[in-house]
C-alpha cells in the first residue's frame, strides 16, 4: 500500500463530490427550464485492491449522469395534453361561433319577430307610408343580421383555415427537429452514456407535437423514436421526417384539410383520422360545427324569406293599378359543389355541360320547391356504382341518414335535377339547399307602396240575412286566386248546404256554379281563398266574396303577414305523401338553434375543463418524477459540500502522513 | 411525494387565475343583472327567455293594435252620440210639425231646419279620424264613403269592417252602410202605407199579433163605399182573399195573417192601403229627405199631414234605434278594448317575469356566492404567499 493511494482516494472523492455539486448546480440552474429532467450523478465504488490483508477500497468513481425519467408518464402526459388541446381548441372556436347566435335583442329571432310585428302598424293604418317604411327598415335589418351572422361564420372559417395552415407548418418543423434529434442521439449511442439533454429535447418536441396533433411513438434499438399519426401514418422514422400538407377541401376551397404527400401522390386524411391535438379540434369545428350553424341560420332565412314572399305575393300593393306584392327578401340560391376529385375528360369534369349562356355548369343541380320543408343540413350525392344506373345515394350530413334518389326526386323541400351527361361512377357532389342562403340575403323591395297590405278579395254578408253568420276570416291561400271572380254563396237550408256561383266581372270566363256544405270551424275554399264563418247561416242567407274595391284601405294581407309570426313554417317534414308533420315558428326555431349551439358550447367547455384537469394531473405526475425541487437541491448542495470538505480533509491527512514519513527519514 | 418547485409555482398561479376568472364571471353577472349572457350559460333557460321575449313582443304588438282600435272606436262612439242628438232634435221638430195650428209656411221652416240637421248628419257619416281613415269606411274607402246622388245617398266604400290583427280582431272601422242606410223599414216586420190618393183616412204603423201566421206576402186593403156603408176587401199579392166586404169601423183594428193595423178616418171608395214586408233598406238621409219633402208639400189634407208625420216619426224612430244599436256596438267594443288591455298587460307582465326567472340573476344568491368566492380567493392568495416564502435556501444562506 502506498501513500499515493490515500491521496488518490482523496482526490477521487473530491472529484466525485465536485461532479455531484456540478450536477446539483445544473439542476438548480434548470429548475425552470421546460422539459428539463432532474439529473443525478451515479457514483460507484472503485474496484478494490486485493492484498494479503484482504480487499482495500480504492475510493469512488463517477459512473454516469442519469436523468429522472419515466417513459410511461411522459407518454401519458403527451397523450392527455393532446386530448386537452383538441377540446380546448374546439371549445374556444365554439365560443366564437356562439356569438353568431346571441340571445335577446341582439338575436336573429328577435329581429325576425320585430319584423313580423312591424306589420301591425300597417294593419292599423294601411294607407300610412311611415308604417310601411318601418316594415321595410325591419326587413332590411333582419337581412343585415343574417348577413352579419354569415360573415361571422366565414370569418371563423377563415381563422380556422389560417390556424390549420400554421399548425401544419409547426408540425413539419417539429417532425424535422425530432428526426434531427434522432440522428444525433443515434450517433452518441455508442458512448454508453445517455445523452440526457438530447433526450429531454426530443421528449419536449414530441410533447409539443402532441399538443398540435396526437401521435404515437415507438422506440427503436438505436435510440431513435418513430413517430406515427392516427395509428399508422409515419411522420418520423429514424432520421427521416415526412412532411404534412394543408390541402383545399375538394368541395369548398375555403376549407382546409390535412394530407400527406407520399410517393408523388397527395391525399387528404379522412375525417376523424387525427384523434387529438388542436388540429383535431379545429377540423371538427370546421367539418361539422360550422356547417351545422350555417345550416341552422340558412334554414331559418330560407323559411322566413319563402313564407314572407309567398304571403306578400297573395296580397295587393298600392301600385297603379294594384298588383300582387313583389318579393321582400331574396336569399342566396341553393347550390351544388362537385368534388374537385370527380372524373374528368379533356380537362373538364365529365358531369358538366355548357348551358345556354355559354357557362359550364354541373350536371347535378338542385332547386328549392318548398321552403318550409328545408332541413338545416348539407347533403352529399354519390354516384355509387353498386346502385342501378340513374340512381344515386344521397346522405343528409347532419344526421347521416342515406337514401336512394333519381333525377327529379324531391327530398326535404328541394328537387334534385340530374341532366346529361350523367355523373361518372364514384363522382361526389355536395348539395347545399340552405347553406348559401344567408351569404347574400338582402331586402329587394325599396318602395313602401310595394308592401301588399290588402287582401285581393273581401267578403261581405248580405244585409237581409236572417242567420247569425259573420265573416271570421278570409285569407287568400293560393296564388291562383283570380280577384275578378265574384263568388256569391247562398245557403239553401239551415244545415249549412249552399250553392255558389263564380262570376267573372270582366266577362272573360264563363260563370261557374256549384254546391257545397259548410261545417262549423271548417273553411269554405273557393277560387284560391279560404273563408271562415262565425255563427250559423240560415236558408236564404248569402255572402259575397269580390275583388277588394279599395286596396289602399284594406289590411287583410297585412294581418296575414303579421300572423306569420306564429305560423309553423320552419322545418316541416313530409312523413308520407300528403302527410306533413308541422314545423315550428320563427321564435321556436331560433330558440332551439340557440339552445342547440349553447348545449354544444357548454359540453365542449365541460370537456375542455375535464381533459385539462386530466392533462394537468398527468403533467404533475411527470413533474413529480422529473422536476427539480429546490429544497431538495439545497439539501444536496449541503450534502456534497460536506463530502467535498471531507475529501479535502482526507488530502490534508494524507499530506501530513506523508510529512511525518519524511521527517522520519531526515 | 416529490414536489417540483417550478410546477408548484405554475399550479399555484393556475389556481389563482382560475379563482380570479370565477370571480370576474360572477361580477359580470352582478353588474349586468343577467345570469345568462350567452346561450351556453344555460341553454334551456336561454331558449325559455327567448320565447318569453317573443311573447312580450307579441303583447306589445297587440297593444298597438288595441290602441289603434281604441282611438277610432272612441271617435266613432262620440260621433254616433252626436248623430243621436241631431236625430232626436229632428224628431222633436217632426213632433212639433204635427201641431194643428201650423200652416204650410211654419212646416216649411221646420223642413229647413231638418234639412240643416240632415247636412250635419251627412258630415258625421263622412267623418275621418284626421289621418286618412273614415270612421264609417267599412272595408276600405279612399274617398268619402257616402255620396249624394240624384237617387239618394249612396255608400261607395266596401261594406263590412276592417279589423286589427288576428289576435285581437277589434274593429278599426264601422260598416257605414249597415249603420246609416240599413235600418228596417216600417215597424220592423211590415210596412204600412197609404196610397197618395187617400185624402181623409190614415193607417197606423201596425203591429204583429201572431208571428206564426206571418206569410211575408204583400197585402192591400181596398175600401168600398156602397149605400153609405164602408167595407173593405183584403188582397194578397194582388189576388182576392176570403175577406171581400168586411164592415169598416174607424180606428178598429184589422187583423190580416198575424198583422194588426188600424185605419182611421173616412176612407173614400177606391182608397187603398198597403202592407208590405219590411226590408233593411231604410237610410237616415232618405228618411229626413222624405220628411223634408212631405213638410214642404203645400195644400195637403189634415189626414195626409197626419199620415206623413206619422210615417216620418215611425221611420225616424227606426233609424234612430238602428244608429243607437251601432253606437252601443261601438261602446261594447270599447268595453272589450278595456278588458283586452287588461289581459295584454297581465300577459306581458307574466311573460316578463318568465323572462326574468329564466335569465336574471338571483341577487341574494349571487352576492352571497360572490362573497364566498372572494374569501376563497383571499385565502388562496395568503396561503400562496406563505408557502412560497418557505425555502431551504433561506436557512442555508449564512451557512
Amino acid at each position: 500500500m502506498s501513500i499515493s493511494s490515500l491521496l488518490n482516494i482523496g482526490s477521487r472523492a473530491m472529484n466525485a463530490s465536485y461532479a455531484a455539486l456540478q450536477t446539483t448546480g445544473n439542476n438548480v440552474a434548470n429548475a425552470n427550464t421546460a422539459g428539463y429532467s432532474r439529473q443525478t450523478v451515479e457514483l460507484a465504488t472503485a474496484f478494490s485492491q486485493q492484498t494479503g490483508a484482504g480487499f482495500f477500497g480504492k475510493g469512488v468513481d463517477v459512473a454516469t449522469v442519469t436523468r429522472a425519467h419515466s417513459d410511461f408518464l411522459t407518454r401519458e402526459a403527451a397523450t392527455t395534453a393532446s386530448l386537452a388541446a383538441a377540446d380546448a381548441a374546439r371549445s374556444s372556436q365554439l365560443q366564437r361561433l356562439e356569438t353568431v347566435f346571441p340571445t335577446g335583442e341582439a338575436g336573429l329571432g328577435y329581429a325576425a319577430q320585430q319584423m313580423f310585428n312591424a306589420f301591425v302598424d300597417v294593419s292599423n293604418k294601411p294607407q300610412d307610408a311611415s308604417a310601411r317604411q318601418v316594415v321595410l327598415a325591419r326587413v332590411g335589418d333582419l337581412a343585415a343580421r343574417f348577413r352579419g351572422a354569415s360573415d361571422q361564420i366565414d370569418s371563423i372559417q377563415a381563422g380556422i383555415a389560417q390556424d390549420l395552415r400554421t399548425a401544419v407548418t409547426s408540425i413539419n418543423a417539429l417532425t424535422t427537429r425530432i428526426a434531427d434529434l434522432n440522428r444525433r442521439i443515434a450517433s452518441v449511442k455508442g458512448t454508453g452514456h445517455e445523452p440526457n439533454d438530447l433526450l429531454d429535447q426530443r421528449d419536449t418536441a414530441i410533447a409539443d407535437l402532441s399538443k398540435i396533433a396526437q401521435v404515437t411513438t415507438v422506440g427503436a434499438a438505436d435510440g431513435t423514436v418513430g413517430v406515427f399519426l392516427g395509428g399508422g401514418q409515419k411522420l418520423v422514422l429514424g432520421g427521416e421526417a415526412t412532411p404534412l400538407t394543408a390541402l383545399a377541401d375538394p368541395f369548398d376551397p375555403a376549407k382546409v384539410q390535412i394530407g400527406i404527400t407520399e410517393g408523388g401522390t397527395t391525399r387528404a386524411f379522412p375525417d376523424g383520422f387525427i384523434a387529438g391535438g388542436s388540429v383535431a379540434g379545429l377540423l371538427r369545428v370546421q367539418n361539422h360545427d360550422l356547417g351545422d350553424a350555417r345550416g341552422l341560420i340558412g334554414q331559418l332565412a330560407s323559411a322566413i324569406a319563402g313564407s314572407l314572399n309567398a304571403q306578400q305575393a297573395l296580397g295587393l300593393d298600392l301600385g297603379q293599378p294594384p298588383g300582387a306584392g313583389a318579393p321582400l327578401l331574396s336569399v342566396g340560391a341553393a347550390s351544388v359543389a362537385p368534388s374537385s376529385g370527380n372524373a374528368q375528360a379533356g380537362g373538364v369534369p365529365v358531369a358538366s355541360y355548357v348551358n345556354g349562356l355559354g357557362v359550364r355548369v354541373s350536371s347535378v343541380s338542385i332547386a328549392v320547391v318548398s321552403t318550409s320543408e328545408l332541413q338545416p343540413s348539407d347533403y352529399e350525392l354519390v354516384a355509387d356504382p353498386s346502385l342501378p344506373a340513374g340512381s344515386y345515394r344521397l346522405t343528409r350530413l347532419s344526421d347521416g341518414t342515406a337514401q336512394t334518389v333519381t333525377n327529379g326526386s324531391v327530398v326535404d323541400g328541394f328537387r334534385i335535377d340530374i341532366a346529361a351527361p350523367a355523373p361518372a361512377a364514384r363522382d361526389r357532389f355536395l348539395l347545399q339547399p340552405v347553406s348559401p342562403a344567408t351569404r347574400s340575403i338582402a331586402r329587394v323591395l325599396d318602395d313602401p307602396k310595394g308592401i301588399a297590405a290588402a287582401a285581393p278579395v273581401t267578403a261581405s254578408v248580405a244585409a237581409a240575412n236572417t242567420g247569425t253568420a259573420a265573416v271570421a276570416s278570409l285569407v287568400a291561400v293560393s296564388s291562383s286566386i283570380n280577384p275578378n271572380l265574384t263568388a256569391t254563396i247562398t245557403f239553401t237550408d239551415n244545415s249549412g248546404n249552399f250553392t255558389y256561383s263564380l262570376v267573372d266581372t270582366t266577362g272573360a270566363l264563363p260563370t261557374v256554379n256549384g254546391a257545397g256544405s259548410f261545417v262549423a270551424g271548417q273553411p269554405i275554399a273557393l277560387n284560391g281563398f279560404e273563408l271562415r264563418l262565425n255563427g250559423i247561416p240560415l236558408a236564404g242567407d248569402s255572402l259575397t266574396v269580390a275583388r277588394t274595391a279599395f286596396p289602399a284601405g284594406d289590411n287583410g294581407n297585412a294581418n296575414a303577414l303579421l300572423a306569420l309570426r306564429d305560423a309553423t313554417f320552419v322545418g316541416e317534414r313530409t312523413i308520407a305523401p300528403g302527410v306533413v308533420a308541422p314545423g315550428v315558428n320563427v321564435t321556436d326555431a331560433y330558440a332551439s338553434a340557440l339552445a342547440a349551439i349553447g348545449v354544444r358550447v357548454q359540453s365542449a367547455s365541460y370537456a375542455a375543463d375535464q381533459s385539462a384537469a386530466i392533462a394537468s394531473d398527468a403533467k404533475n405526475a411527470v413533474a413529480e418524477k422529473s422536476g427539480v425541487n429546490l429544497d431538495e437541491e439545497a439539501a444536496r448542495l449541503i450534502q456534497y459540500q460536506q463530502s467535498y470538505q471531507a475529501a479535502a480533509k482526507l488530502l490534508q491527512v494524507a499530506q501530513s502522513v506523508f510529512d511525518t514519513l519524511l521527517q522520519i527519514g531526515r | 411525494m416529490r414536489i417540483s418547485t417550478a410546477n408548484a409555482f405554475d399550479n399555484g398561479v393556475d389556481i389563482l387565475s382560475r379563482r380570479q376568472a370565477e370571480m370576474t364571471s360572477l361580477q359580470d353577472q352582478l353588474t349586468t343583472g343577467k345570469r345568462i349572457s350567452k346561450a351556453s350559460d344555460d341553454p334551456t333557460a336561454a331558449a325559455r327567455a327567448e320565447r318569453a321575449r317573443a311573447s312580450i313582443g307579441r303583447s306589445e304588438t297587440s297593444q298597438r293594435a288595441v290602441a289603434a282600435s281604441k282611438v277610432l272606436m272612441t271617435q266613432t262612439e262620440s260621433n254616433l252620440g252626436n248623430a243621436d242628438t241631431l236625430l232626436q232634435r229632428a224628431r222633436e221638430l217632426l213632433v212639433s210639425a204635427g201641431n194643428g195650428s201650423y200652416g204650410d209656411s211654419e212646416r216649411a221652416s221646420i223642413a229647413d231646419e231638418i234639412r240643416s240637421l240632415r247636412e250635419q248628419l251627412f258630415a258625421i257619416a263622412n267623418q275621418s279620424d284626421g289621418a286618412g281613415t273614415y270612421l264609417f269606411g267599412g272595408q276600405g274607402a279612399t274617398q268619402k264613403p257616402f255620396v249624394d246622388t240624384p237617387t239618394g245617398v249612396q255608400y261607395v266604400a266596401a261594406t263590412g269592417q276592417t279589423v286589427t290583427e288576428n289576435g285581437t280582431a277589434l274593429p278599426l272601422t264601422t260598416d257605414g252602410e249597415l249603420a246609416w242606410l240599413q235600418a228596417r223599414t216600417g215597424n220592423g216586420v211590415f210596412v204600412t202605407s197609404a196610397a197618395p190618393t187617400v185624402l181623409n183616412a190614415t193607417i197606423d204603423s201596425g203591429s204583429v199579433t201572431d208571428p206564426s201566421a206571418l206569410t211575408g206576402a204583400d197585402y192591400t186593403l181596398q175600401f168600398n163605399v156602397a149605400g153609405g156603408v164602408t167595407t173593405y176587401a183584403v188582397l194578397k199579392n194582388g189576388l182576392p182573399t176570403a175577406v171581400v166586404a168586411a164592415p169598416y169601423v174607424s180606428g178598429q183594428s184589422i187583423t190580416v195573417d198575424g198583422m194588426t193595423v188600424a185605419v182611421s178616418g173616412t176612407p173614400a171608395a177606391g182608397d187603398q192601403f198597403q202592407l208590405a214586408p219590411s226590408t233593411p233598406t231604410l237610410g237616415v238621409f232618405a228618411v229626413l229627405d222624405q220628411a223634408v219633402a212631405a213638410l214642404k208639400t203645400p195644400g195637403r189634407t189634415s189626414a195626409q199631414i197626419a199620415q206623413g208625420n206619422a210615417d216620418s216619426l215611425r221611420d225616424i224612430d227606426a233609424v234612430l234605434g238602428h244608429l243607437q244599436s251601432a253606437r252601443s256596438a261601438a261602446g261594447q267594443v270599447l268595453n272589450r278594448i278595456d278588458s283586452e288591455t287588461d289581459r295584454l298587460d297581465s300577459q306581458k307582465l307574466a311573460s316578463d317575469s318568465e323572462r326574468s326567472n329564466a335569465e336574471d340573476v338571483d341577487m341574494v344568491h349571487a352576492i352571497s356566492d360572490f362573497q364566498n368566492k372572494q374569501s376563497g380567493y383571499d385565502a388562496a392568495l395568503k396561503s400562496y404567499a406563505m408557502v412560497q416564502r418557505l425555502s431551504l435556501f433561506q436557512y442555508v444562506n449564512g451557512g
